[in-house]
Parts: structure tokens; C-alpha cells; sequence
């Protein structure tokens, strides 16, 4: 503590100066695709797992008819939850991250954005893998545009989820 | 502001500094707030405007709100030069 700022701050409780900020938004400027993507890869293994869930048949014990119907239920639950957390994600990076200077560099974002927020509406409403991972394909594209913008290079990488489709990861450090 | 300044850091202001002289490119002033009556900004001039303002940006560029936001200030907005800074 500097004794020119310990004394500033005794004239300041006297009779404070007006204040300056230097921010009108967050200023850490915490930004980062990955939940986007993580939500995307999420939706693909919800319709996996509907994929694969066995109907118990006309057989069944209440207990197994219960079990599929909860089963069932939770799956498409996440998926819907995780399609409108793409949603928010990316709503977040274009209202709050990207600058016009960013938009100019890439064109298409504007077009890329809205395209994502269609995806991510139809894998929230069907159990369709394709629609999931079309959802999927855009928000990668989303999360190369945003380390682009950082001067950070991505990769291309078969991501270590259940879901092993492709997902985007900037090379750092 | 950041890296340059942070929050709790007092600057000093010279009121006269742009009486006789002009705002010059990476001069940090104090401005009203255009968005905001009342409220005050500290920001870097970037530039003169085509217009005849002044296009102010902050360091933290990928937070700041400024001229980007906001377009160039007219010269009557700065309230003056910072002259000191201090740091705790």
C-alpha cells in the first residue's frame, strides 16, 4: 500500500471524488466455448442412449415398464436442458464476446449463430442423432471462430466422451 | 482499463489540460459517460474521429465499453487529462 494512495483514499472518505469507471461490462472477460460444445456432446449421447434403450414389451412387470418410463423420461430431459444450455452459451458469445471487428474478420457468424440457435431448437424438440449432431458440427464451428479471434489454433480431436464424434480444442501453451 | 489500471486506483485530472492543446492519440482521459448522465469513464483516445470527436477505446479491449460501443465523444465530453495515477 503506497502512502500517497493510503492518504488519496483518508481525502477520498472525507469527501469523495467522483468516481471513473473504466468498464461498463464484466471485466474479466471470462469467455470459452467449451460449455457450448460439452452441451452439444451431451445431446448426442442422450439420443444414444434413447437409441438404445430397450422397450421392456407387453410382458413386462410393472417394475421394468417403470424403469424404461424413467429412463426414458430422464434422457430426453437432459437433452432437451442441454440443446437450450448450447443455446445460452452461444447467445452469451455473440452478445457479450464478439466485437464487430470479429464479425467483419468472419463474415458468416451472424449466419452461423442463427443457424446454431435452429439446431439447437430441433435436437431440443425430436430424438434425432442427425439433428444432434448437426448441432454439434455448428457449435465446433462457433469454437473455431472464437480462438481464431484469439490468435489461438484449434485441433480437430476425437473427444474422450462416450459420444467419440469430433470436437474442437485450441492448442495451448 | 486493465492491465494499466484497476479498480480503487485514483487518477488525478488536469481540468486545463485540453483548454489550449488538443486531445492527443494515447492520451488517457476522464469523459462523461455518454450511455450514462452522470456517471464518468477513464479511457485511451485511439484516434480522431472523421467528425471531429475523438474515438476512445479502453486497454482491456475484449471488455471494454467504448467508442466501438458508443461511437466517437465530442470534445466537450472530456473532463481532462490524466495526470497522475495512483496505485495502491
Amino acid at each position: 500500500m503506497s502512502l500517497l494512495h493510503t492518504l488519496f483514499r483518508g481525502f477520498d472518505r472525507v469527501r469523495p471524488a467522483p468516481v471513473a469507471r473504466a468498464h461498463c461490462d464484466i471485466p474479466c472477460g471470462i469467455y470459452d466455448p467449451h460449455h457450448a460444445q460439452l452441451a452439444a456432446h451431451t445431446v448426442i449421447r442422450m439420443n444414444l442412449l434413447i437409441r438404445d434403450l430397450k422397450h421392456p414389451g407387453p410382458e413386462a412387470t410393472l417394475e421394468q415398464k417403470m424403469e424404461f418410463h424413467a429412463k426414458l423420461g430422464r434422457y430426453v430431459a437432459t437433452k432437451e436442458q442441454h440443446a437450450e444450455i448450447v443455446k445460452h452459451e452461444i447467445r452469451v458469445l455473440w452478445g457479450d464476446y464478439f466485437k464487430p471487428e470479429h464479425v467483419q474478420a468472419n463474415p458468416g457468424l451472424h449466419d452461423l449463430v442463427f443457424r446454431t440457435m435452429k439446431a439447437a431448437s430441433k435436437a431440443r424438440q425430436e430424438i434425432n442423432l442427425a439433428a444432434a449432431e448437426d448441432l454439434l458440427k455448428v457449435t465446433n464451428e462457433i469454437a473455431e471462430i472464437f480462438w481464431k479471434t484469439k490468435n489461438i489454433p484449434t485441433a480437430r480431436v476425437k473427444a474422450p466422451y462416450a459420444t467419440e464424434r469430433e470436437t474442437v480444442v485450441p492448442k495451448l501453451g | 482499463m486493465a492491465p494499466s489500471m484497476a479498480p480503487g486506483d485514483f487518477v488525478i485530472v488536469n481540468r486545463w489540460s485540453y483548454k489550449l492543446g488538443k486531445p492527443a492519440e494515447g492520451d488517457v482521459v476522464v469523459l462523461r459517460d455518454p450511455e450514462n448522465p452522470g456517471g464518468h469513464l477513464v479511457k485511451r483516445i485511439a484516434s480522431l474521429a472523421t467528425s471531429g470527436g475523438y474515438f476512445v477505446v479502453g486497454d482491456n479491449l475484449e471488455a471494454s465499453r467504448d467508442s466501438r460501443a458508443f461511437g466517437p465523444i465530442a470534445k466537450d465530453l472530456i473532463v481532462g487529462r490524466v495526470w497522475r495515477h495512483v496505485k495502491p
